[in-house]
């Protein structure tokens, strides 16, 4: 880790100094143990506060559209499908943007940190290779890294970066046993009544803080389709069905965007399962337009396009 | 949407039909005096491109009991692509809808050009019969003032 | 007021027998969250963890709130008020930064003149019960905040746990009026007295100061155009996490929800956070980034509220720094503008 940090720094610093770019977004120590909160750099004096660890959970490539500025920027695997998504969708040219990649063995989930510590505090954690050693007022309990990691990371087939400008540290392996749609595949087995109980259940959940929306890469809309007044198309509120309603345009809105890089999921403060419908729809996605987000930047989203030939079934 | 009594209760289905094929087929159906069931309300919209998700979800927090949607056939689409652009977004909605927990056949889609006068009515009269046997809708219905 | 003792057991035989008179609630796991929920004297309470996720604020001030209802079908306007219901409710297990929250609240919503019947009306049917933090969190700071882990403002009776019995501090006369025919509720003896303190003294001694908003509050008087808010404001997302479960944040939106002739005028808690929060119907906003959105929880919270209230609109509770997806962290804010 330490190492990956000085090669991030370093890199960080020519860029600034060569002019290439005007600011780096990155991670920092943050404030709670273990925590990393993103930070922008301009000064090349100011580097040495990049760092690198697990708890790098933020997708910085939220911070992109709209900039102006030439950015340099750190992205894990899921980050950088999420930026090829920004330059495919204009959101910023290509020339712009520095892309440091870094491949990525997972992050480390914070709810399921507190899911394991159950009430107690961790007030340090050390990060050793394959463990998290969380240490408290009167306990110390060491946690493989494999219990903690987000349900993203652990089905993920994309750790190194599929688009960047340089790349710290060695590729790694993809995980080729990952099932990725386990999850949903047994969700779809379900019956009607289940599935709209659990939806039901979850929505009830969500007190409409739109974090999952803000920590998205994806939803960039100048106007989210809530907000909209004239004409309001639902509610603000937390009447059930409204919520059911933001979060069916929320999912929707991402078809075939969406890299489930897992950002809304460690968002969302009432841990609403946000993936499962995220996931249906990439699994669509893929199973009707043979389409995967973020990897191939000449393949148009599969929502511009079309094929006459596309499936046909459940139109009369 | 009034109160509903369950003995006397009729399906309301609310029908998009593109300008250019379906509402002319229904439009056809009319003047042919096809006879098919009064439960659908009509809005025009100039392509089945044009329906937005959330005219959909409108429509079901509104308290209606069906939705078709319907176009041109696909390669008769009037702006050449709507249709098929249409179509990729309701496949993934389509299979969402199920995947929440809406019942099947709640929301329908179709293709009726402005030929097919019997078509359009042998759709009406399907959807129809469809979400009767499916009930009134429930789910998504969002709970009016008393 | 008075001191008292009370053995865990027989406060917890207290609590069940207030089911029958009361709506009694309580933090409890709910799906693996921990939640404030009316209990009965079956369910098992949950004192494990610091504190609820969401505070105890929605029982008193809640999300959605209807104000009235119309019917404008029959020609005339046909308004309906809601009852106020005259539901007695005590609330266990609040936390001193949460109860607090209760006592900003009294100010503005029992403001004179402007007197809010939905908020009053529950707060006057409620008796809170707090539970004193033994053990605080790395997040708290309520002592920054002209408060403490065994604060009292805002509550009725306090509770400091003592290990098998509690330390009952009466504050209020409702509070009294709860114990009047109690005898399980003794004086303290010299022993439980000494207990209490040594508690009191290191859970205060955890809790370092971190932040001085008196001195934050020198530099918000004259920083409204600072260029240091041009940086604060950087990695926020603009969700409303922090607003949402602050304990004192109070802010809402009227709105009409109608369905024909009918409808139903609601609040809804609404987030200064949020683009649409000061949009005006022209289309010009004076918060239009989330600069100005940022800079007016800080100001809100931290000199506006003094200025009209005499009281920092913070309790402390450290929820906003516990939740918010980037780390966004108030005390480093504060400690940025003190530190200008």
């Amino acid at each position: 880790m330490e190492k990956v940090s000085a090669e991030i720094r370093d890199v960080a610093r020519k860029l600034l100094e060569e002019d290439k770019v005007d600011l780096i977004i990155g991670f920092e120590k943050g404030s709670l143990p273990f925590r990393a909160t993103p930070c922008s750099i301009r000064d090349p004096k100011e580097v040495e506060r990049l760092i690198w660890n697990s708890g790098c959970e933020n997708n910085l490539a939220v911070y992109i559209p709209k900039k102006k500025e030439r950015i340099g920027i750190i992205a894990k695997g899921c980050d950088s499908r999420s930026l090829m998504g920004h330059v495919k969708e204009k959101q910023i040219e290509r020339e712009k943007l520095v892309i440091i990649g870094v491949p990525c063995k997972g992050m480390v989930d914070r709810k399921k940190v507190d899911r394991v510590l159950d009430g107690r505090e961790a007030l340090e954690i050390e990060e050793k290779s394959e463990e998290l050693i969380l240490k408290g007022h009167d306990f110390e309990e060491v946690v493989p890294k494999g219990d903690l990691l987000p349900d993203s990371c652990k089905t993920c087939t994309h750790r190194n970066p599929t688009l960047f400008d340089f790349m710290i540290g060695d590729n790694l392996d993809e995980n080729k046993e990952a099932d990725e749609f386990e999850a949903i595949n047994k969700f779809e087995a379900r019956s009607s009544d289940e599935r709209w109980e659990y939806f039901t259940r979850e929505a009830n959940k969500c007190i409409r803080c739109y974090a999952c929306r803000n920590a998205c890469p994806l939803c960039y809309c100048e106007e989210c389709c809530v907000d909209n007044s004239q004409p309001q198309w639902f509610g603000k509120s937390i009447e059930l069905t409204d919520t059911q309603v933001f979060h069916i345009m929320r999912a929707f809105h991402a078809t075939g965007r969406c890299v489930d890089c897992g950002a809304c999921v460690r968002a969302c403060p009432m841990d609403v399962d946000l993936r499962f419908l995220n996931k249906k729809i990439e699994k669509d996605v893929r199973e009707l337009y043979s389409f995967e987000a973020g990897v191939d930047i000449d393949q148009p989203p599969p929502l511009s396009t079309f094929r006459p030939d596309d499936q046909d079934e459940f139109i009369k | 949407m009034e109160e509903r009594n369950e003995a006397s209760w009729e399906p309301k289905i609310l029908a998009f039909l593109c300008n250019w094929c379906s509402y002319a087929g229904a439009d056809l159906a009319g003047i042919s005096r096809i006879q098919y069931p009064p439960n659908t309300r009509t809005i025009r919209v100039p392509c089945s491109g044009r329906v937005n998700p959330l005219f959909i979800l409108r429509a079901l927090q509104d308290g209606v009991d069906g939705i078709l949607v319907s176009g041109c056939h696909p390669g008769d689409c009037h702006y050449l692509s709507g249709n098929y652009a249409a179509r990729r977004k309701f496949a993934i909605l389509d299979r969402l809808f199920e995947y929440i927990g809406i019942e099947k056949g709640r929301v329908q889609f179709s293709w009726v050009s402005a030929a097919e006068a019997n078509r359009f009515a042998e759709v009406i009269n399907e959807v129809t019969d469809e979400v009767r046997k499916l009930g009134p809708a429930k789910r998504l219905v969002k709970k009016k003032v008393e | 007021m008075e001191e008292k003792t009370v053995s865990k057991e027989d406060f917890f035989e207290f609590l069940a027998a207030l089911t029958k008179d009361y709506q009694v609630f309580a933090p409890v796991k709910r799906d693996d969250c921990l939640v404030f929920a009316q209990v009965q004297p079956e369910d098992e309470i949950c004192l494990d963890y610091h504190n609820t996720k969401r505070g105890v604020k929605e029982a008193f001030f809640p999300q959605r709130e209807q104000l009235f209802s119309f019917n404008l079908g029959n020609g005339d306007e046909d308004i309906t008020e809601p009852s106020f219901p005259d539901t007695k409710r005590v609330m266990f297990g609040v936390r001193p930064c949460d109860a607090k929250g209760l006592f900003l609240f009294d100010r503005v919503f029992g403001d004179k003149g402007y007197e809010d019947p939905y908020y009053l009306s529950k707060r006057a049917n409620t008796i809170v019960i707090a539970l004193g933090c033994s053990q605080p969190e790395s997040t708290c700071f309520c002592i920054d905040n002209k408060g403490g882990p065994f604060a009292t403002d805002g509550s009725d009776l306090l509770l400091v746990d003592l290990g098998d019995s509690y330390s009952v501090q009466v504050i209020t006369e409702k509070g009294e009026e709860l114990l009047k025919n109690e005898d399980k509720f003794r004086k303290a003896d010299q022993n439980q007295v000494r207990l209490k303190e040594e508690i009191v003294e290191k859970a205060r001694a955890f809790l370092k100061p971190s932040v001085n908003p008196e001195k934050a509050k020198e530099r918000l008087d004259k920083n409204f155009d600072d260029p240091i808010w041009d940086r604060l404001h950087e990695k926020c997302l603009g969700c409303g996490i922090c607003t949402f479960l602050c304990p004192t944040c109070h802010c809402f939106d009227i709105l009409d929800e109608t369905g024909g002739p009918k409808g139903e005028r609601i609040r809804i808690w609404d987030s200064c956070m949020f683009p649409q929060f000061t949009l005006h119907a022209s289309g010009a906003n004076p918060r239009p980034t989330g600069k100005e959105r940022l800079r007016q929880r800080v100001m809100h919270k931290f000199k506006y509220f003094v200025d009209n209230h005499g009281e920092i609109a913070c309790s402390g509770c450290g929820r906003c720094i516990r939740y918010c997806p980037v780390n966004l962290d108030i005390r480093e804010i504060l400690g940025e503008i003190q530190g200008q």
